[in-house]
C-alpha cells in the first residue's frame, strides 16, 4: 500500500476527530500536497458537519449565558459593564402548557390562591434591597423556612434561600415566578444535608405576584407538577 | 459576525442566543453530565470570543464553526478525563434532559433538520453508523473503536469513510441548505 493509499483511508477518521494527534498532523501535511485527498475531505466534510445537527435540541441552562457574558465583558474590558443578561423572554416563550401540565398548573394556582397567612415581612423601602419571608405550604415540612432577597426594584431578579427542606428522594426543587395568570419556570436547585439551599431567579420580579418552590424531576419542568412547598407573595 | 470581530459584546450575545442551545445540546450529547457540558459550552464560547478574528465566512456558516469548536472542546474534555466508560445512552443523563421547546420557526426548522439527519444516520448500515457515533459523539479514536469492536483499525477507518459517503448521499439537499 502506498503512502497515499494509507493516508486516503484516514479521511473519514480525520473529519470525525478520531485520529490521534500525530496522525492528525501527518494527515494535514499530506493534505497540503495531495489534491485527491483534499477533494475527498471536502466531499465528505458536509456529512461530518451535519452530525451535530442530529442532536435533539435542549434548552441551555439559564445561568450559562449570564456567566459567559460576564466573563466576555471582563475580557472586553468594558469600562461600564451593562446589566447582567436575563433569560426572561426566552424562558417566557418556553412555557407552553400541554393539557396535562395546564391542569397541574391550574391546581397549583388554586393551591397558591387559597394558601392563607403569607407572613410577608417587608424589611426596607421600595428602592432598597428587600427581604421577604416565605410561607411554608406543605404540612410535610413544618420546620422549613425561606426568604427572598430582591435587590433594588427587582428588575434583575432575586435570590431565594431556603432551609429545613428535605432532599426530594428523586428529583430537585424548582423555583417559579407567578405574574398574573402566568407561571414562569426558574432554575432548579438542590439542598445540602442540612436542608439549606439557594437559587438565583433571573426573572424580572418588579411586577411578579409570587415566587414559589415545587418538587420536580431532575432537569426541571416547564410547568409545575404539584402544589408548591414554599411560596413568597410579592 | 462582523460586529463580533470588531469586539461588540452585544453582537456576541446574539451569537450565543442563536447558537448556544445547539452548542449545549451537542456538549451534553457527548459528555457524561450536565455540569461538564455547561463547562465545555462556556469554554467553547470563550474560545470563540478570543479567536473571533479567525472566523472566515468562506469556510462555512457561523453555526458550523461554533459546533466545530464545541466538538473539539468536548473531545478534549473526554480525553482529559480518561473516564471513557460513560455510555451516553445511560439512564443517568436521560431523565435530566429537558427538550428545548419549539420557540420560533427557526427552532421548528431545526427540530425538523435534526430528525432528517437522524433518519439519514439510521438508514446507514448498522456497522457504519456505529463507528460514526462512537467517533463523533463518543470522542473515541479509531484505535479505541477497533479495540472495542474487536476489528482491525483499517476496517474501522474504512467504515468511517464509507459511512460519511453514504450519509452525504442520504443528506443530499439538506447539506446544501444549511440553516444559518
Amino acid at each position: 500500500m502506498t503512502d497515499h493509499q494509507r493516508m486516503r483511508e484516514n479521511a473519514g477518521a480525520y473529519l470525525l476527530g478520531a485520529l490521534a494527534d500525530p496522525e492528525h498532523e501527518a494527515f494535514e501535511r499530506h493534505l497540503a500536497d495531495c489534491p485527491e485527498c483534499r477533494a475527498t475531505v471536502e466531499r465528505l466534510r458536509p456529512a461530518a458537519e451535519a452530525l451535530p445537527r442530529a442532536v435533539e435540541p435542549l434548552a441551555p441552562p439559564p445561568g450559562l449565558k449570564s456567566s459567559l457574558l460576564e466573563a466576555v465583558r471582563e475580557e472586553a474590558g468594558a469600562a461600564t459593564r451593562p446589566a447582567p443578561a436575563r433569560r426572561r423572554s426566552r424562558w417566557r416563550r418556553s412555557l407552553r402548557l400541554t393539557p396535562a401540565s395546564a391542569l397541574a398548573s391550574a391546581a397549583f394556582l388554586v393551591a397558591l390562591g387559597v394558601a392563607a397567612g403569607f407572613g410577608v415581612a417587608t424589611l426596607s423601602g421600595d428602592d432598597e434591597p428587600r427581604t421577604l419571608a416565605a410561607t411554608v405550604e406543605s404540612r410535610e415540612i413544618p420546620h422549613a423556612s425561606g426568604s427572598l432577597s430582591i435587590p433594588a426594584d427587582g428588575k434583575e431578579g432575586g435570590i431565594l434561600r431556603v432551609s429545613g427542606l428535605p432532599s426530594p428522594p428523586r428529583g430537585v426543587y424548582q423555583a417559579w415566578v407567578q405574574r398574573g395568570g402566568e407561571v414562569l419556570p426558574q432554575p432548579t436547585f438542590e439542598v445540602g444535608g442540612n436542608g439549606v439551599g439557594a437559587v438565583a431567579l433571573p426573572e424580572d420580579l418588579s411586577d411578579a405576584t409570587a415566587v414559589m418552590v415545587t418538587r420536580e424531576p431532575r432537569g426541571g419542568s416547564r410547568a409545575p407538577s404539584e402544589a408548591p412547598v414554599l411560596s413568597v407573595r410579592l | 459576525m462582523a460586529l463580533v470581530q470588531e469586539g461588540s459584546t452585544r453582537a456576541f450575545e446574539l451569537i450565543y442566543d442563536r447558537h448556544g442551545g445547539a452548542a449545549f445540546s451537542l456538549a451534553y450529547r457527548m459528555l457524561p453530565n450536565r455540569g461538564t457540558a455547561e463547562d465545555v459550552t462556556q469554554e467553547a464560547f470563550l474560545s470563540i470570543w478570543r479567536s473571533r478574528q479567525r472566523y472566515e465566512p468562506t469556510r462555512g456558516s457561523v453555526r458550523t464553526w461554533v459546533l466545530g469548536i464545541v466538538h473539539n472542546r468536548a473531545i478534549d474534555a473526554l480525553r482529559r478525563n480518561v473516564v471513557h466508560d460513560r455510555r451516553r445512552a445511560s439512564a443517568e443523563g436521560l431523565e435530566e434532559r429537558e427538550e428545548a421547546p419549539e420557540r420560533t420557526e427557526l427552532e421548528a426548522a431545526r427540530l425538523q433538520e435534526a430528525r432528517s439527519v437522524r433518519d439519514a444516520l439510521e438508514a446507514l448500515p448498522a456497522e457504519q453508523s456505529r463507528v460514526l457515533e462512537l467517533a463523533y459523539f463518543g470522542g473515541f479514536s479509531h484505535s479505541q473503536i477497533a479495540n472495542m469492536l474487536e476489528m482491525p483499525i483499517g476496517t474501522v477507518k474504512g467504515r468511517m469513510r464509507l459511512g460519511l459517503e453514504k450519509l452525504r448521499n442520504g443528506l443530499e439537499g439538506l447539506v446544501s441548505q444549511e440553516l444559518a
